[in-house]
């Protein structure tokens, strides 16, 4: 459900990125090009411009990744084209979300003395307030997870949606928002493990995944990638 | 470290804008001096060594880098001293035909390591990918310091069994 939620968020013709450690963002990109996007292009931090790999990974750095790519565009690259505006959608990951769309990919705790450090999130500072519009995503959902304040802002900026094994939030007037949840969860549900006040009254079911896009979904996926994120499952076969 | 690798003390940086990073960081803003538009003035980093593993390079220093470089040009030219770390060395020659693949020029490389697999469990495009088990059980067992202790051991045995040294 994730990975089509994610997938229908990219838009036909846009320049998308995606990072490192974002195995669901790649398996989503790779779909939506397959399906209703043919001409959004991908760039991922691989080093690829459309490339077309025999098999996805869930290392997103692999250089492999790259492969069936005409050009090679690296990482100086990809940072000089962020700050010119190239990049119409940006997928980033977060240790923490906040009500008003914060993220955290620095500490849990104070910043000089943090219960838990993080590898760092210095992308996402930069990427976040440069980039058109960033979709966040968290293969978690829990009181933990989504806080009224983050510990910690690491970026700040143009945050579009996030999506979670629960639902689908949309940043609406300054605050993240439930636009939909999906139909393996509840409104309830959503509710009680999200540390912010949510408004769930009327809000609509996540159309389930259709036939096309699932079977779309194993043809670019056949390894499960897409399951590396959920903790205690890896992707099936190499 | 692409300041450090222009030979400038900073790099202007556009971004990080409602981020706590420049504050707990201590970046400065400046203005651009012919427009009103504020930049964080980031602060070089110059090492004082690169390591880069790269597939190919000869005895000299010049490195080949094939599929995508990553950073490896950037830290190479950020660095004040640089080792390159090789699958194979090769003649000069066998470089020299196609010098457009040799990313790092042997003038700034201090020093050539021969060390086939020195990139494991991650990868060395395109001789080997990211052994992703590998990986996983580096996760497992170092959590725990007996846990990465075992870890370390295997590898090591691993490695020696590999390059036919003492198991």
């Amino acid at each position: 459900m994730m990975a089509v939620a994610l997938a229908r968020l990219v838009g036909d013709g846009e320049t998308v990125f995606v990072g490192v450690n974002s195995p669901l963002p790649l398996v989503a990109a790779t779909l939506a090009r397959r399906l209703h996007a043919p001409d959004a292009t991908l760039i991922t931090i691989a080093g690829g411009v459309n490339a077309t790999p025999a098999r996805l990974s869930a290392a997103t750095t692999a250089a492999g990744l790259a492969e069936g790519s005409a050009s090679i565009f690296d990482n100086a690259d990809f940072y000089d084209f962020v700050a010119r505006g190239g990049i119409d959608l940006a997928f980033l990951g977060a240790a923490q979300v906040d009500a008003a769309g914060h993220l955290n990919t620095s500490v849990i705790g104070p910043h000089e003395r943090p219960t838990v450090r993080f590898p760092g999130g210095g992308g996402a500072a930069f990427i976040l307030p440069l980039a058109g519009r960033t979709v966040v995503w968290r293969a978690s959902h829990s009181r933990r997870v989504f806080v009224e304040r983050v510990d910690f802002v690491t970026a700040s900026g143009r945050l579009d949606r996030v999506v979670t094994p629960l639902c689908v939030f949309r940043m609406d007037g300054g605050r993240l928002e439930v636009e939909s949840v999906h139909p393996s969860s509840t409104a309830g549900e959503v509710a009680r493990e999200t540390g912010f006040p949510v408004h769930t009254s009327g809000v609509p079911s996540t159309a389930p995944p259709s036939e096309a896009e699932l079977t779309a979904l194993r043809e670019v996926d056949p390894d499960g990638v897409r399951a590396a994120e959920f903790s205690g499952q890896r992707p099936a076969s190499r | 470290m692409r300041a450090a690798s222009f030979g400038i003390p900073f790099q202007p940086v556009p971004g990080l804008t409602g981020s706590d990073v420049p504050a707990t960081s201590g970046f400065a803003r400046i203005k651009d001096p012919y427009s009103d538009q504020w930049l964080y003035a980031v602060p070089a980093i110059r090492p004082d060594w690169a390591v880069v593993h790269v597939p190919a390079a000869d005895a000299r220093g010049n490195a080949r880098v094939l599929g995508t470089p990553f950073w490896d040009r950037v830290i190479t030219r950020a660095a004040r001293r640089v080792i390159v770390v090789a699958e194979e060395i090769v003649p000069s020659a066998e470089l020299a035909r196609q010098p457009e693949l040799t990313a790092i020029p042997e003038l700034f490389v201090e020093a050539v390591v021969h060390l086939p697999g020195g990139a494991r469990p991650t990868s060395c495009y395109p001789l080997y990918g990211v052994d992703e088990a590998a990986v996983w059980r580096y996760l497992e067992l170092s959590r725990t310091p007996d846990g990465l202790a075992c870890y370390l051991a295997e590898t090591a045995a691993l490695d020696h069994a590999a390059s036919g040294g003492p198991a």
